[in-house]
């Protein structure tokens, strides 16, 4: 749950941040234009997404890298036209064009919008689907909890959202376009370097060494641009609380007094709510993220006695139905570990070495009464632990005698490499 | 209201606009050329010769790639096989290989999410007195592969699985490689006598070859340095 969480969280912060900002923007400089058009352009995100996660997924007609280019190469011409259009605003508004221009601007801000929702969110309508594949049924509690993660991620960037558009309104006419300025080309110029990543793998242009360090540097440090965005939305409530400090607006009376008070308490209630917002999003790019991609820890090596060439494992150390990891250690102190678990409904045991040949000596842990690989997470039947093929655990040689399992060490030793 | 009108009209026209865009772009890549075709156009120009140096455990092979082709890459809609080296020869065997999207696989390895990467080994015999016929895909091999970052860490390594895709049966494996480097790629291939493949020795039926006709020295090893590699959205 926590990790769908995360993921979702993740690939819908930038997008939060980029919409929430142009539609404070919007409302609070277009007031008469804004909502149609962002509306919209967030409506045509949606479902265009929506499209996009069923071709993807569903059909072989979309590469993904491709239509990421022609988005971004999009969104780049739009933020142009924006800022040409912005600039001629004043000129324009002289005139009869003021009106037609306003809607054509907000427009852009719009279709800005639809262009990273349907960028960003495709992949996580998808998520379904991704856990579907091993999980096989909607009914099963893993779908439904990690199901519930997307959910909470997606709240939490409409929370984003919202809480970047209420304060994006409160600021002053040039520190809020500048704020939306700074925003649009954290987001741009990390879509150019995505450009440039997608233009090298598809050849597209040719590769030399610069631009491949480049697109090397820029890949491996792509979370730095949603950090400048976190950090561009952060100077929302900064400014917003500073000011709250400073309120000197007349009143005439005690009712506007008190309609002054609110309006300002409600203004430090969403910089509050921003500022919060934007330490849980640092907080689930690194501390959260790590702990929940944590290697999990496999349970200790249990006692097993050692006796004419073999590893005794006696039946009622393992009868429980659950997984239990033994181990010889070598003369060059390396320790071969093989797993025991007892088959459902069944007096079979499954035997077989802690590793497998597909991802080494990871080893298996077990959760939710499943025997689940280390590295690749792949859950194994039970039924088929040792028996040989893809992540199964490596077969070893053993016997069953008296009640106890025989191990023999000259079996163990084969596999002494695959522990080193 | 009217604004309201002008402001739906020019949304709609320019995402119609965009639409369009897209479009014209996508015709353009559906001409790229497919592998096979990209290989024989390019192979004049490639210099792709292998130099197999007889080490004293194993074959081994530098493998080049032809970096000219991409254009080479095999596009079926969204299924576009990027190359790492091509057609490589080290033994019986010639090998090429591969990355694509992370792939759902049968047997318990549904599972896509911790892998950026579906890395695959094109394997298919050389003239050879195994009775396979040239080009047949080589059964029943165990191929290791490694994936080394430029810092000498060990970024992958592994024992491929082996399945079939659209385009046929091959050795791959989903791997996590989510660093941008440039790394050396290394494929070991064992003897099919291993995984218990068999050859008829009789001399009425037999090929007229053993497997120590090329394994005697140990396996064999392709190896490829320089392979500029960034991860991608799939």
């Amino acid at each position: 749950m926590l990790k769908y969480f995360i993921m979702t969280a993740e690939a819908l912060l930038m997008g939060a941040i980029v919409t929430g900002v142009s539609m404070g923007y919007a409302r609070s400089r277009y007031p008469k234009s804004w909502k149609l058009s962002l509306l919209i352009g967030m409506a045509l995100g949606v479902i265009g997404a929506g499209v996009m996660a069923y071709l993807k997924n569903a059909t072989r007609l979309i590469d993904t890298s491709l239509w990421n280019m022609r988005n971004f190469i999009a969104a780049a011409v739009l933020l142009v036209l924006f800022l040409i259009l912005t600039a001629l605003q004043r000129p324009l508004h002289k005139g009869k064009l003021g009106t037609a221009a306003e809607i054509v601007t907000c427009s852009l801000l719009g279709l800005e919008s639809a262009l990273i929702i349907f960028y960003a969110l495709p992949d996580v309508l998808a998520y379904p689907y991704v856990i579907l594949l091993t999980e096989k049924s909607v009914l099963s509690t893993t779908f439904m909890l990690k199901t519930i993660g997307i959910i909470f991620g997606i709240l939490m960037s409409i929370v984003i959202l919202c809480a970047i558009y209420q304060g994006m309104q409160r600021l002053t006419g040039t520190g809020r376009f500048l704020l939306l300025l700074l925003v649009l080309l954290i987001h741009t110029a990390r879509q150019v370097t995505v450009v440039l990543r997608i233009m090298l793998t598809k050849h597209i242009i040719a590769s030399n060494h610069t631009l491949f360090e480049i697109a090397k540097f820029s890949s491996n440090h792509d979370n730095w641009f949603t950090f400048a965005a976190i950090g561009a939305a952060a100077i929302i409530p900064v400014l917003l609380l500073v000011s709250s400090l400073h309120v000197d607006e007349p009143y005439r009376n005690p009712a506007e007094h008190r309609k002054i008070r609110k309006k300002w308490r409600l203004t430090r209630s969403w910089s509050v709510l921003v500022l919060v917002c934007m330490v849980c999003s640092v907080l689930n790019l690194t501390a959260i993220k790590t702990y929940a991609n944590r290697e999990i820890a496999l349970s200790p090596v249990e006692d097993a006695t050692i006796t004419d060439g073999n590893v005794v494992v006696r039946f009622e150390q393992v009868e429980d139905g659950h997984l239990h990891r033994f181990a010889y250690v070598t003369d060059d102190n390396v320790q071969i570990r093989f797993i025991v678990i007892k088959k459902p409904n069944s007096s079979a045991y499954g035997i077989g070495l802690d590793a497998c040949d597909i991802c080494g000596e990871t080893g298996y842990y077990e959760k939710n009464g499943q025997v689940v690989c280390n590295l690749c997470d792949v859950v194994m039947n039970v039924n088929t632990i040792g028996f040989k093929g893809g992540c199964n655990p490596i077969v070893i040689p053993y016997s069953i005698e008296n009640g106890s399992i025989y191990v023999p060490i000259d079996g163990l030793l084969e596999y002494e490499k695959e522990f080193k | 209201m009217n604004k309201k009108l002008i402001g739906i009209a020019l949304v709609a026209a320019m995402a119609l606009s965009m639409t369009a865009c897209g479009g014209s772009t996508e015709s353009t890549t559906d001409t790229v050329e497919s592998p096979a075709a990209a290989a024989d156009s390019d192979a004049a120009q490639a210099d792709a010769d292998a130099e197999a140096d007889a080490e004293t455990e194993a074959e081994k092979t530098e493998a080049e790639v032809k970096t000219d082709a991409l254009t080479d890459d095999a596009v079926d809609g969204g299924f576009t096989e990027y190359p790492i080296f091509e057609d490589e020869e080290v033994g019986f065997l010639n090998v090429s290989a591969v990355y694509f999207q992370p792939v759902p696989m049968s047997g318990g390895n549904e599972s896509i999410e911790d892998f950026n990467i579906h890395l695959e080994a094109d394997v298919s015999a050389l003239e050879n007195n195994l009775g396979f016929g040239v080009g047949d895909w080589v059964p029943y091999m165990t191929v290791d592969y490694k994936v080394t970052a430029s810092s000498g860490d060990t970024a992958a390594e592994g024992s491929f699985m082996v399945m079939s895709a659209s385009d046929g049966p091959h050795y791959g494996a989903n791997i996590k490689l989510p660093d941008a480097d440039t790394y050396s790629i290394e494929f070991t291939f064992h003897s099919p006598e291993e995984n218990g493949y068999l050859l008829h020795v009789d001399e009425e039926t037999g090929p007229g070859g053993s497997f120590d006709d090329y394994f005697a020295d140990g396996n064999l090893v392709v190896t490829y340095d320089g392979w500029e590699y960034v991860p991608q959205e799939w």
